[in-house]
């Protein structure tokens, strides 16, 4: 039986965050008791707890790592309505043959948020050091530090109002220098009928604005998270969302926009209902090719992409990290202590690609005898739509793979 | 009453007993599930039955009950009934029986309905109800099951009336109506009740009854003390869930608005600030973490506010429920159909390292995690970690192009690389004249993209009648030669031998053959016209190869060739050729059935590996044709993100396009950009595309600190552009500002007045500026003049002269310096200074140099902890 490794937390409530350095070897962990705790792992692969102190006077929801090129810095968000940024220094103690204790020192109170703010990302370092964050009242801040030298001096840049209580941001963290940056932002309003809940910002070089380029209409539910996958240079971008079910979206940016008025994406929704009731946590691995989520079902499950744009699970770990499965058929489990243990039907293979505005009418489902899964609509699908230009022809069936056999 | 109210409740001494009450009350014990269930038993969960341990069926018109809340070993029920009286029961004999507690019963002046019981959560005797309105009379009554006022005496006379005569020892709510009420847990005389529907009152029982906090309020429900926190209680009303802070009692701290009628709203014991609440026609369980901000932060108070999320346990329409009092979120649910055993998963958060670490959060107490060493991490196959180990095998660095692909150990990456190294070597040996590119693919050759006035550089291929001779035949076949025709084939691994009639080289047959592909070598043969060659080929492959394959039976049918368009062979052939499992068997039958030159069967045999299939394109396919099928195909490769494709694209825009479609499938930036780096000619190289992969590649490496790894990447890069580095650290002079490494640069070619000295085993000892002649700076260790060779060197060996000669100085003695405080000396002094100091070696410098080096922290972390 497979046993996942520990690390007594020691937090006194609910564990909201954990972020890891650019490195992956210092860890922080937020938590409703107010206290961040930092993590490090010596040579031998245990983790010490190095630093801990109150960050905030209620919950913090989220920490983050700047990129080590600005220092050992973090950021952290609370309930409380501010933002704050720390630094690790080496303390004044002094004396022969010892080194100073490493402590951390708040440099900068952010404060414009008249409510909870609930997320806080820095932007990829190509922008330079840029802090965004989001609130209850539905306002994205963007900051810079000016100098990166400088800590305490953060100015704030934008002040993007999207209307609606945000959740949850994630940058683009695509290296190329075709794409404007880009924000993603997610929304928790449980009113479905206000529409899309996530947003897409873009910055314009020559207005120097951030404007709202897409609203993803067809994600009405609260939305929880929301993460950028790595994007290596690939040419288009995946976001994941953790909304009441798991949704991967790939946005292709579409030449001309400007001309045709419509959409600057070409959008493809994955939609996975696994974790049967709310989804909390997305996240990616370092090469954007494998999607962690959480949910309500305690577990957390690896989504992987085996073709374009054909994800399937292929491993749940149960929260309590005592057993854990791993497969490579789509699992199927009765949801928890479900009475009846009647099987829901799962998700398989899941995407679709459906060439029309209107998502009601699904085209009809193409069977193909060829391994690759031809775009099937079944019944588990609730809505998937593809929003891209409706001029354009349908999108063919993929071609049939064919790999060269091993030449033995 | 049209239906029977359901509640249930959790012992809340005994972890492993509840009651359910509605018509009758039980009493049962959960237990863990086993192989065969009991008849008696009721599966409430996955994991867990609840075994009816006794019912009770003696009170009708029950209210509300409590369960006496002291570690006794059997459960006392004090029950509230609809004529105002509370009863005191157990589930048969028990040791509160003895007591006369068994049976008690407890009534008020005049008969109306109770609505809340409560015993003392710290004096054991004492118990609260609370009732409807009747008149003047009081509504709140507190008792002492053991000592009534008048108890003593008349306990032997009138045992049977004695409980009509029990009286209250206090009293409150005069003409009032008691909703709900709830004990302070610190405070063991005071409780809270709500109040005629528009008061909420703190009634403490100490001295004289009084009130001593009142709100007005029509929030006056299921009103509950939170156990964590006695300032805090709940309360609720229609829509509304109301959170209430007794020290500032005036207004609610929080409202809660809900959609629907709330019916049950209750504190979660094993929680802080968590309320979890029903509501009505509603399977959902709505749980509200309740947010509290001290003072600090914006600087003044902030609002509460309360985290809303909603569960849906596996329960229809919940009548009421019940959390565990020290299981963590544990709860307990009742409906008509049954009851429901529950544990509220905590918000799971979730991150994924760099360092393919991937760690959530176990409720507050732990942090769990995988990594990459895990098997199931490694089931996952992430294409991470098959990166990073081939990052540290150096893989594409490697100087032969083929040595590359064995150390990926894919089919697909082994083949490109061979091809790359194939193409390289035709261009090297001058077979292949293309001086900008050094791996031109099939379309290149041919020529057939580029320019507009292609069809002046396009050769025309002669067309050749070959008869099939080594069968005896005089049939030809069409053949198409020209010289760029012979070079794509070339690039295929077709090795010709030009001239002569076995026009395929024999060693690349004996090498398929010895790697068992006797099918393909024998395909090879018939599309060379070698019949009897391809037969012998099966025939071999048929003795070592296990029978399955069938080869000899392949060579039987083969040999029957008949090239008679209306022949009984070549019906069969065409029938049976779909049966043939291998695809270079189906595509040799293809090939020998043939129509009229049409060889779509062979040409879209997907089995066959592309090479070998442009190859036969470039045999039989006439030059429009030919040029139509490598346009689709390359068309389709590209779309399928198929490596192969490369052979037909080569080092082009279109190859980078194809790289960057396998990218996007498999997620395999790395060989996208080492094959960019050693095969891409460098206008290529600055394409964005490939930019990208290249950044993304080298942020990879730093993010794993494989610094070596990147170094060398750097420097492949670098050769692959002929462009030399700009020197980027210069030394100058303090004083005179002119360049102090340029000079050193000049000496240690062994010219200018030091030039004797460089050959001597004493290293050049130059400690001042060699245009001013003033002093270098020392070393703040050993106080040395910087330039000088000092401290631990060893006497040079004469072994590696060759390498050091072109060193000034070794390592150890370079110059390093602190960026802050701008204080250093020569490298290994500071480093050995580093390892026991964290302060700056200068005297008075408090400068922190070493901590302020990131990447010099893992040594030192130890020493921290």
């Amino acid at each position: 039986m497979f046993e996942a490794h520990s690390i007594n937390a020691e937090h006194k409530d609910l564990i909201h965050d954990i972020a890891y350095d650019f490195y992956g070897q210092r860890m922080a962990t937020c938590s409703s008791d107010q206290f961040v705790k930092v993590w490090d792992e010596d040579e031998h692969g245990n983790w010490h707890l190095t630093a801990s102190w109150k960050v905030h006077s209620g919950s913090v929801w989220k920490v983050t790592w700047a990129h080590p090129e600005f220092g050992q810095v973090l950021a952290t968000c609370s309930f409380d309505r501010t933002a704050a940024v720390w630094e690790e220094i080496v303390g004044e103690g002094s004396g022969p043959g010892e080194r100073g204790m490493r402590h951390w020192v708040r440099r900068t109170n952010l404060v414009d948020s008249r409510t909870s703010v609930t997320d806080v990302k820095f932007a990829p370092k190509t922008l330079g050091l840029l802090l965004a964050t989001c609130s209850a009242d539905g306002v994205i801040r963007i900051y810079e530090a000016p100098d990166v030298m400088n800590l305490s001096q953060w100015t704030l840049q934008h002040d993007i109002s999207c209307k609606l209580p945000c959740s949850c941001l994630t940058w683009n963290p695509s290296l190329s220098r075709l794409h404007p940056p880009m924000l993603a932002v997610g929304s928790d309003d449980s009113n479905t009928s206000n529409g899309g809940k996530v947003f897409i910002y873009e910055y314009s070089e020559n207005s120097r604005r951030w404007t709202k380029t897409e609203t993803l209409s067809n994600v009405v539910d609260p939305v929880h998270d929301i993460a950028f996958a790595p994007n290596l240079g690939r040419s288009f971008h995946t976001l994941a969302i953790a909304t009441k079910d798991v949704r991967i979206i790939t946005l292709k940016p579409v030449q001309d926009s400007a001309q045709s008025g419509l959409s600057r994406f070409e959008i493809t929704t994955a939609k996975f209902e696994d974790h049967y009731c709310t989804v909390w946590r997305v996240c990616w691995n370092i090469m954007g090719t494998i999607l962690a989520s959480s949910g309500d079902d305690g577990c957390v499950r690896l989504w992987k992409d085996n073709y374009i744009n054909n994800w399937k699970c292929v491993a749940v770990l149960k929260g309590d990290g005592t057993s854990a499965q791993s497969t490579e058929t789509p699992l199927t489990t009765t949801p928890p202590n479900h009475p009846t243990g009647v099987q829901q039907p799962l998700s398989t293979t899941r995407n679709v690609t459906i060439a029309t505005v209107t998502a009601e009418k699904p085209t009809a489902p193409i069977m193909s005898t060829s391994k690759w899964q031809a775009p099937v609509t079944k019944g588990r699908f609730s809505k998937s739509v593809w929003l891209g230009n409706p001029a354009e022809p349908s999108p063919l069936p993929p071609p049939i793979l064919d790999r060269p056999k091993s030449k033995k | 009453m049209s239906s029977v109210k359901l509640e249930v409740q959790w012992s809340p001494i005994h972890s492993n007993k509840f009651i359910t009450w509605g018509t009758e009350i039980c009493l049962y014990e959960v237990a863990q599930i086993k192989d065969t269930v009991r008849p008696s038993c009721i599966k409430i969960s996955d994991s867990t039955i609840a075994h009816l341990l006794a019912t009770n069926t003696s009170h009708h018109y029950v209210k509300c009950i409590d369960i006496y809340p002291q570690p006794e070993p059997d459960i006392l029920l004090a029950v509230g009934q609809a004529n105002g009286k509370v009863v005191l029961t157990t589930f048969g004999p028990t040791a509160f029986d003895s007591l006369g507690l068994t049976g008690k019963e407890l009534a008020p002046k005049h008969a109306r309905q109770c609505n809340a019981v409560a015993w003392n959560p710290v004096d054991p005797n004492l118990i609260v109800c609370g009732l409807d309105k009747y008149r003047t009379d009081h509504s709140v009554l507190l008792w002492d099951v053991l000592k009534s006022p008048f108890d003593i005496e008349r306990i032997h006379h009138h045992s049977t009336s004695q409980s009509d005569s029990v009286r209250p020892i206090s009293e409150s709510g005069i003409s009032e109506t008691a909703h709900s009420l709830a004990w302070f847990n610190n405070e063991p005389r005071c409780l809270v009740v709500g109040i005629n529907n528009k008061h909420l009152k703190i009634i403490d029982f100490r001295d004289a009854v009084k009130v001593v906090n009142a709100t007005p309020t029509k929030a006056v429900y299921s009103l509950s003390v939170d156990p964590h926190n006695d300032y805090h209680l709940v309360s609720h009303i229609e829509n509304q869930i109301t959170i209430w802070d007794t020290r500032y009692f005036e207004k609610p701290v929080l409202t809660l608005p809900q959609s629907r009628p709330v019916t049950k709203v209750l504190w979660c014991p094993t929680r802080h600030n968590l309320l979890g609440s029903l509501q009505k026609d509603s399977g959902a369980l709505h749980l509200h973490d309740v947010q509290h901000c001290g003072i600090g932060g914006g600087g003044e108070d902030t609002e509460p506010g309360a985290l809303e999320r909603t569960v849906i346990p596996p329960w229809s329409s919940p009548a009421s429920f019940s959390w565990h009092p020290i299981h963590v979120n544990r709860l307990l649910g009742i409906s008509q159909q049954g009851l429901t055993d529950y544990t509220v998963f905590e918000r799971i958060t979730v991150n994924w390292a760099t360092r393919s670490y991937l760690a959530w959060n176990h409720a507050s107490k732990s942090i769990k995690y995988i990594c990459s060493n895990d098997n199931i991490y490694k089931s996952l196959d992430d294409i991470s970690v098959l990166t990073k180990s081939r990052a540290n095998a150096e893989y594409g660095l490697l100087p032969e192009l083929s040595q590359n692909g064995d150390l990926a150990e894919n089919e697909t990456l082994k083949n490109l690389w061979q091809w790359l190294y194939l193409s390289r070597s035709l261009v090297d040996d001058d077979t292949i004249q293309s001086p900008e590119n050094k791996h031109p693919g099939v379309r290149m050759v041919l020529k057939l993209d580029g320019q507009q006035n292609s069809t002046n550089s396009f050769i025309k291929s002669e067309l050749v009648h070959r008869p099939w001779t080594d069968i005896g035949s005089n049939h030809t076949a069409k053949i198409y030669r020209s010289s760029d025709r012979d070079k794509a084939l070339q690039l295929c691994g077709w090795r010709f031998d030009k001239e002569t009639n076995a026009l395929y080289n024999h060693l690349f047959l004996e090498r398929l053959e010895r790697e068992g592909a006797y099918p393909r070598a024998a395909a090879i043969s018939v599309f060379n016209l070698g019949l009897r060659q391809a037969i012998e080929i099966l025939n071999r492959g048929a003795s070592k190869m296990s029978l399955a394959t069938n080869l000899n039976i392949v060579a039987m049918a083969l040999s029957g060739f008949s090239e008679d368009r209306n022949s009984m062979w070549r019906e069969l052939c065409l029938k049976s050729r779909s049966q043939l499992s291998d695809p270079y068997l189906r595509a040799t039958f293809a090939f020998l059935t043939a129509d009229n030159d049409s060889y779509e069967n062979v040409l879209n045999e997907n089995g066959m590996a592309v090479e070998d299939r442009v190859a036969f394109a470039l045999m039989f396919l006439s030059d429009n044709k030919l040029h139509e099928y490598l346009k689709k195909l390359t068309q389709k490769l590209s779309e399928e993100g198929n490596l192969a494709g490369f052979l037909l694209t080569g080092a082009s825009i279109e190859g980078v396009q194809l790289l960057n479609r396998y990218l996007e499938i498999t997620g395999d930036v790395q060989s996208c950009s080492l094959i960019a780096i050693r095969a891409l000619p460098p206008k290529l190289l600055q394409e964005n595309q490939v930019q990208v992969w290249i950044d993304s590649y080298r942020a990879l490496l730093d993010a794993w600190k494989m610094w070596n790894q990147r170094a060398h990447f750097d420097i492949a890069m670098r050769t692959s552009t002929n462009e030399k580095p700009p020197q980027q650290v210069y030394i100058s002079c303090n004083f005179c500002g002119k360049s102090i490494s340029a000079y050193m640069q000049g000496l240690s070619r062994a010219r200018g007045p030091f030039g004797r000295l460089g050959g001597t085993s004493n290293k050049l000892k130059m400690s001042s500026c060699p245009s001013c002649r003033k002093p270098l700076p020392r070393c703040a260790i050993c106080l040395m003049h910087m330039g000088t060779v000092s401290g631990l060197q060893t006497s040079t060996s004469n072994t590696n002269r060759s390498e050091e000669d072109n060193k000034l100085t070794e390592f150890s003695s370079w110059f390093t310096w602190c960026q802050t405080c701008r204080h250093g000396g020569h490298a290994n002094h500071i480093t050995n200074w580093f390892r026991h100091h964290s302060e700056c070696p200068v005297t008075t410098c408090r400068c922190r140099c070493s901590s302020l080096d990131a990447s010099f922290k893992a040594g030192s972390l130890l020493q921290i902890i």
